[in-house]
């Protein structure tokens, strides 16, 4: 029987509570910090010539799908009524709203130094220490709208721009395409500035502070933020049910990808499932 | 802006010596732990066209950038073209890890999901993200590009995985079907 996975601005009271107390259940036994410490470590850029799987490349998609079951996973050994909820920004798009309140993720930074100072995940709070950062502080810190110079989050027409797009991936399946589902989600732009930053990259940046960063897990609307584009994979595969993952067969040895990203049937580092297996989660969970 | 002065370059080329030789020790180590490490020190395969990066500002800079003390330099790998060149960069001494973009552009660790023309504006744009009062970790756990970062192992070993970052050749059990995963 598969699980539901909600609107974060729908869970009750009681689902709030569950959630989070299960989150810092598993920050507690140090199982978090591995997580962090896997993203850090799967963040390959396309200007490298090794295999990339978690950015910047078709796997995009499922590398985070298999990464989000992995901890919720880790959750539901906790509290097996909790399911990773999801966070639409293209209709809770203030500082206040879901899931920026006490009783969930807390809200923003404060102005001197980004520190988030409420809700379970302030550092005063006693439960939240960071300790797999890119600096040395050892607080979460956000900077929601990034107050220097304000950004506004992605819109639903941004997020429709990339769901009408019938074609997966397409060559060279890197952070440079301007076609293909997979990197209008992701969101790599090209020019500089902020007209080049789509939906994924948009909402880290508009976040700020730690989930600017390679450390990103470390803020736990990381996970709220990846369910969203999970879910939109999934709308994507129902609105264009005769395409699927691409590439469906590994580069050539004289592609330059040779070697670089991970076809349809290969196995996805650090697992063993390849994107075709991943396709397909109806049987473990949906989106309600 | 760059910063041409010869005792200032040697200076910081002189503390990203130090830089180095510490990650290679950090490397050394790991490589003891897992020997799949050396597999992926040799991974990179056929190496990317890039095209030639816009205005890369010289071979080095030293500047204070907004209080912060921020340099680079460029170190030059034999048998690798300029445009496959890495930087060694530090803020106030600590080292700033930056990846490079197809297209040419960086990105840092501190500001992941954007990135700039030059490895001196991603240094910058660290900078501006940087809170007061913080500093970047002198340890700060980095990606899988031929070092295990510590912790990563506990959690492939918890995983069941044996590490093998070559595409569709994993030959780890890993934890396939626990989620019942359509196989």
């Amino acid at each position: 029987m598969a699980y539901v996975r909600k609107n974060v601005s729908a869970l009750t009271a009681t689902e709030r509570k569950r959630f989070v107390n299960a989150l810092l259940e598993v920050k507690r036994r140090g199982e978090y910090d591995e997580f962090v410490r896997t993203h850090i470590a799967y963040y390959a850029a396309d200007g490298e010539t090794h295999l990339r799987t978690a950015h910047m490349a078709p796997s995009f998609l499922p590398w985070h799908r298999r990464f989000l079951l992995e901890l919720e996973d880790s959750l539901r050994r906790v509290d097996s009524s909790v399911t990773v909820p999801y966070w639409d920004w293209t209709r809770d798009r203030t500082t206040t709203s879901a899931p920026w309140t006490k009783d969930l993720l807390g809200g923003n930074g404060r102005r001197s130094d980004q520190q988030v100072m409420d809700g379970p995940f302030a550092y005063s709070a006693g439960h939240w220490t960071i300790r797999e950062g890119v600096t040395d502080g050892r607080y979460l810190t956000r900077d929601l709208g990034r107050a220097a110079s304000p950004i506004q989050l992605p819109t639903k027409d941004d997020v429709s721009w990339a769901l009408d797009d019938p074609v997966y991936d397409v060559p060279p399946w890197d952070s440079t395409v301007t076609k293909g589902f997979r990197n209008k989600l992701e969101g790599w732009g090209t020019g500089s500035g902020s007209a080049s930053w789509h939906n994924h990259n948009r909402v880290h940046r508009w976040v700020g502070g730690t989930m600017l960063g390679a450390a990103s897990v470390n803020d736990p609307v990381f996970w709220l933020h990846h369910a969203y584009l999970d879910m939109q994979w999934e709308r994507w595969q129902r609105a264009h049910g005769s395409h699927r993952y691409l590439p469906a067969e590994p580069p050539g040895m004289g592609d330059a990808q040779h070697g670089r990203v991970v076809a349809r049937h290969e196995k996805l580092p650090p697992w063993t499932e390849t994107p075709d297996q991943l396709d397909d989660v109806s049987g473990i969970y949906r989106y309600a | 802006m760059v910063d041409g002065d010869d005792a200032t370059a040697a200076g910081a080329t002189e503390q990203v010596r130090a830089d180095t030789t510490a990650g290679t020790g950090r490397r050394r180590v790991t490589r003891g732990l897992l020997s799949c490490v050396a597999a992926l020190a040799l991974a990179p395969v056929v190496a990317a066209s890039r095209p030639v990066p816009p205005a890369a500002g010289g071979d080095s800079f030293d500047e204070t950038y907004r209080g912060r003390r921020i340099q680079g330099v460029r170190l030059r790998e034999a048998g690798r073209s300029t445009s496959e060149d890495d930087w060694r960069i530090t803020v106030d001494g600590r080292p700033l890890h930056l990846m490079r973009r197809a297209d040419g552009t960086w990105l840092s660790m501190v500001d992941h999901y954007t990135s700039y023309r030059t490895p001196l504006e991603a240094a910058r744009a660290a900078v501006d993200e940087l809170g007061p009062g913080q500093r970047l970790r002198e340890l700060a756990p980095g990606p899988l590009d031929g070092a295990l970062p510590d912790g990563v192992t506990d959690l492939l070993d918890r995983m069941g995985v044996h590490m093998d970052m070559g595409a569709g050749t994993a030959p780890g059990t890993g934890m396939g079907g626990r989620h019942g995963v359509r196989a």
